[in-house]
């Protein structure tokens, strides 16, 4: 395992704000997450929960205000170490109460030439993306092998059209399409939802980045083109040695793709590690990732016909976070002996094994782990 | 116990393909089968799962069985009684039997009435009542859906999925239906509040004895909860028969390559869980969508295994529905 | 630098505080248009006019403001100015108000036939629309001046027909919209009737807004095509006052430096039309941002 992580980010903070309610809406709220070369690191969780924000402020697109505030987002290239969010600290001012970002004051436009600025050379480049809906993601009016081309052209050395038409078929070939000759010509709304998923992975390939965000690149196709793309994306991981960022709200993807796996809850991280000991039968899971396990169907239960063990209350409203822990009120582990501190203080995100970290007071006997660190030495600098 | 609640005969829904002016003059315009000669019955307190992919003809089946939309031909027979060619003031007392739970969770609901305005409504078209008793019938009703009160203030959009869910069921019970359609019930929640809803409909089930055609393309949650399933493929049932046997000893090629596509198996087929034939499956297929003959052919393992016999092929040969076991039927001319 | 702060406890606001204040003001300023127009009936029904708005005093003509108890002037035939001018609305209130109400019924009407029921209806809607469409609505009003009396009921009964396919286009487009939502569908299933549906989930709960808006723009309308038409000499006639013929006689005595007679009802129209937009802008906003 090679330990200098390529893609390392840490206390990462997007936060949108509601006028009305005058509240803010904790997207992503005091994020780590690091990939290690080759590896593909699973972000799961429900709707709401912050994923694709994450993958959002990553890529330096977040819309809405004050967006992101406070992390910082370290990319390892072969050229060297980058901070996306450098310098970007003198844009914003934080006010904290008791530890929770009570007031913010952002100047958007300094902070977007700021981040711009970091993002050149990088976004699309070094980190690309692959969209969940990939007919809106594709200019419906171009050719599919020409917009592979333009990417290719774009972001690689490869400057001729014609070497560029050889780069964009060969990565059609590489995604499995048949016939690329043909598919060449087609426009997106041409291919059907699975073909045109192959072909924004493609798109996403031709610019050999460092760093591919996949975002529910499965969701919304049939059962059987589902498993098609995941076994691609499994080849394309093995042939090319991709650093992954899979976005999924769907455990089996995840478990059949990634090798760590980080789960979150109303915005933030509540057990992360390697894939086998957060979804695998270990019993040291966090009770929500125990309970998001639970609720899926399992052949016993099928065959018994019964009932699934839902997770009592609704997904968390990122607006209203409890003081406590955010899974407290949907909770079903919580005894006597911890009920207080769950209802009143939240958990750290404590290692209880290398690389595994729970966010439970059940595993508070462990050493605590504290990301806030990174934002002070930001801010400091 | 036994009783068939409804039962539907060769049912066919053919839409006409939107053509030019040319086409629509010389009524040449091509028309797409999407339902073709269906058949199935659904008997009382019993669920039926209808699986497929985008596009093969579930929602279809589901809103021409609700008479939401005319067949093309074919009878549908509720409790006994046809009703294809009520008018639609002699079905009305048959709408109050048979509900609909929709897929699109925000345009199902009237985004601008309450929660409260939308369930009273529905409680009302057929049984109109006085205040006092409507609100105590409304609390009941909340009730049986799991529905927090103080949601009933709320506009659609401002509730979350699984409540708006709970909101969709809530309105098809309030008029009092014993059958339901859920089209895909559960698409677009969360596996936690699926696992609700999914709970909701098997309780409810338990306790008013509804019928329910549950249409859906998670395989697994059919299998869960239907007792008989049917598969569809592009718009012919291919495969029917008791949820246990579909799933575990399927017939028919195309249905073994959806459970086996399953990406929960590959992910722990360390269990020595044998591979299926989709290996042999050619890459990506599209556009061959045959309309007569076996429209399966073109993706179909066995098919290209066998060297490709020209019977799969023949436009004049569709496979028929034929029984393979006691109350499993396949359309295959191979059956596996 | 944008600052925000959490409230220690989330709002849970009424609608109106959630609205966007400038659409608050706006609307403030449209019913503030509004009451002034009631306000017009109410001081003509009780006679608290300043002056008799037809008494003419030869000696005082184009008299400047605030002269002799005239606060805003006389005009051409000495006319108190001011009472002339609160009376001015009465000249297109009602009258606006049956433009909008023929524009709105039949142009409702014309589109959820055509949207709802679609087919061989949607077509002869269409056609009818395109029709009335095809007439240029200026040459209309002038033959039906011609061949009736210039009529300010008249005029705007040819307003109100011209408005129609605009109207049933909106609407059409609208319950097309809405058809495609499965609520309608729901409604159906329901067992609800046609009638309920389209009133109730279409027109009432969906609709609002947009015949809201198109009321208030109408009733801009009607003063604009009301003051072109007197210039035209065709608008509402001598005696009885209107802002348009105000205008219209005033501007013969603009170039003089005498301004007063044309400016006064000019700045009227001009507010009010701003109120009436203002309004309907304001209303639909909020109408429709209310759920989210």
């Amino acid at each position: 395992m090679n330990y200098l992580p390529i893609l390392k980010i840490e206390d990462l903070c997007t936060y949108f704000y509601s006028r009305s309610k005058q509240a803010f809406i904790r997207s992503v709220d005091h994020v780590g997450l690091q990939i290690a070369k080759g590896q593909t690191l699973g972000l799961v969780g429900e709707s709401g929960s912050g994923k694709s924000v994450t993958a959002l402020s990553i890529m330096g697109l977040v819309r809405g205000e004050p967006g992101v505030i406070s992390g910082s987002i370290e990319l390892n290239t072969p050229e060297g170490g980058i901070n996306l969010l450098q310098g970007l600290g003198l844009h914003v001012r934080i006010h904290r109460d008791n530890g929770r970002i009570m007031q913010v004051a952002k100047d958007a436009d300094a902070w977007e030439k700021t981040a711009d600025r970091n993002l050149r050379g990088i976004r699309g480049k070094q980190i690309a993306m692959i969209f969940q809906d990939p007919k809106n993601a594709m200019n419906p009016f171009v050719a599919v092998g020409r917009q592979i081309a333009e990417a290719v052209r774009l972001n690689t050395a490869v400057a001729g059209h014609r070497e560029a038409r050889a780069r964009a078929l060969h990565w059609l070939a590489q995604v499995r399409i048949d016939s690329p000759q043909l598919r060449y010509h087609n426009n997106p709304h041409g291919l059907s939802g699975g073909m045109c998923q192959r072909a924004m992975i493609a798109m996403a390939l031709a610019a050999e980045p460092v760093v591919l965000i996949a975002d529910e690149p499965t969701t919304g196709l049939d059962a059987t083109i589902q498993s098609h793309i995941v076994d691609l994306m499994g080849d394309l991981k093995d042939e090319l040695a991709l650093t992954t960022l899979l976005i999924s709200h769907d455990i089996d993807v995840i478990r059949s793709l990634a090798d760590t796996v980080a789960v979150m809850y109303g915005g933030t991280i509540m057990q992360q590690g390697p894939v086998q000991a957060v979804l695998g039968d270990t019993g040291t899971q966090h009770p929500y990732t125990a309970a998001l396990l639970d609720s899926i169907p399992d052949q016993r239960l099928i065959r018994s016909k019964g009932y699934l063990q839902a997770i009592r209350g609704d997904v968390l409203d990122t607006m209203n976070i409890p003081a406590g822990c955010r899974f407290y009120p949907r909770c079903n582990k919580v005894d006597d002996t911890i009920r207080a501190q769950c209802r009143d203080q939240e958990p750290a995100l404590i290692n209880i094994a290398g690389g595994h970290r729970v966010r439970c007071w059940r595993f508070a006997q462990a050493r605590p782990y504290s990301g806030r660190a990174a934002v002070h030495a930001m801010q400091r600098n | 116990m036994t009783a068939t609640i409804l039962e539907v005969q060769n049912l066919a829904k053919h839409y006409r393909q939107p053509g030019n002016l040319w086409s629509s003059l010389s009524a040449r315009s091509r028309i797409i089968p999407a339902v073709d000669d269906v058949s199935f019955y659904i008997k009382a307190n019993e669920t039926m799962g209808l699986v497929g992919e985008t596009g093969c003809g579930k929602t279809t089946i589901g809103r021409t069985v609700l008479k939401l939309t005319r067949p093309s031909a074919g009878r549908i027979i509720f409790d006994g009684q046809d009703v294809t060619d009520l008018s639609p003031r002699q079905f009305r007392p048959y709408r109050r039997q048979m509900q609909m739970i929709f897929q699109d969770l925000d345009a199902a609901l009237n985004p601008k009435m309450r929660i409260k305005a939308i369930l009273k409504e529905a409680m009302q078209v057929h049984h109109p009542m006085k205040n006092g008793r409507l609100d105590a019938r409304l609390e009941e009703l909340v009730a049986k859906v799991n529905l927090k009160k103080s949601k009933l203030t709320n506009y659609p959009p401002e509730l979350s999925g699984g409540e708006k869910r709970r909101v969709g069921i809530a309105r098809a019970l309030a008029v009092g239906a014993r059958f339901l359609v859920a089209d895909e019930p559960t698409s677009a929640l969360d596996v936690s509040i699926q696992a609700q809803v999914v709970n909701l409909l098997k309780q409810l089930q338990a306790t008013l004895g509804l019928s329910y055609l549950f249409i859906s393309h998670d395989l697994r949650l059919v299998e869960l909860i239907s007792h008989k399933v049917a598969v569809m493929y592009l718009g012919r049932i291919v495969e029917m028969g008791l949820a246990g046997r579909i799933a575990r000893k399927p017939h028919h090629p195309y249905t073994h390559i959806l459970w086996s596509s399953l990406v929960e198996k590959k992910s722990r087929e360390t269990a020595g869980i044998p591979n299926p034939p989709e290996a042999s499956t050619p890459g990506v297929f599209d556009f061959q969508r045959p309309v007569h003959g076996c429209r399966f052919a073109p993706r179909c393992p066995v098919y290209h295994d066998k060297g490709q016999p020209a019977i799969c092929t023949d436009p004049d040969a569709t496979p028929p529905l034929r029984d393979v076991d006691a109350s499993h039927k396949v359309a295959c001319h191979f059956p596996l | 630098m944008k600052s925000f702060t959490q409230h220690p406890i989330p709002l849970k606001a009424p609608f109106w505080k959630k609205a966007h204040p400038v659409d608050v003001a706006y609307i403030g300023y449209g019913l503030v248009i509004v009451v002034m127009v009631i306000g017009s009936y109410v001081l003509g029904a009780v006679n608290w006019l300043p002056h008799d708005p037809a008494a003419i005093d030869m000696a005082l003509l184009n008299a400047p403001p605030n002269t002799a108890g005239h606060w805003l002037g006389t005009d051409f035939m000495g006319r108190d100015l001011l009472t002339r001018l609160i009376l001015g609305i009465q000249a297109y209130f009602l009258p606006g108000l049956t433009a909008i109400a023929i524009a709105l019924t039949v142009g409702s009407f014309g589109g959820v036939v055509a949207g709802y029921w679609g087919g061989r209806l949607n077509l002869v809607v269409t056609y009818a629309a395109n029709l009335i469409d095809s007439f240029p609505r200026l040459v209309l009003i002038l033959l039906m001046v011609a061949v009736f009396k210039p009529d300010i009921y008249l005029i705007m009964i040819v307003v109100g027909i011209t408005n129609v396919p605009i109207v049933a286009g909106l609407i059409k487009s609208k319950v097309m919209l809405l058809k495609e939502k499965n609520f309608i569908e729901a409604a159906v299933a329901l067992g609800l009737g046609n009638f309920r549906i389209i009133f109730k989930h279409i027109l009432w709960h969906n609709c609002r807004a947009l015949l809201i808006i198109q009321a208030t723009l109408g009733m801009a309308e009607a003063i604009l095509i009301e003051t072109s038409l007197s210039y035209l000499g065709f608008g509402v006639q001598e005696p009885i006052p209107s802002w348009g013929n105000m205008v219209q006689a005033g501007s013969n005595y603009f170039l003089q430096g005498q301004f007063w007679p044309s400016t006064a009802p000019a700045l009227a129209i001009l507010f009010t039309i701003l109120g009436f937009h203002l309004l309907g802008d304001g209303l639909n906003n909020i109408l429709e941002r209310k759920t989210g």
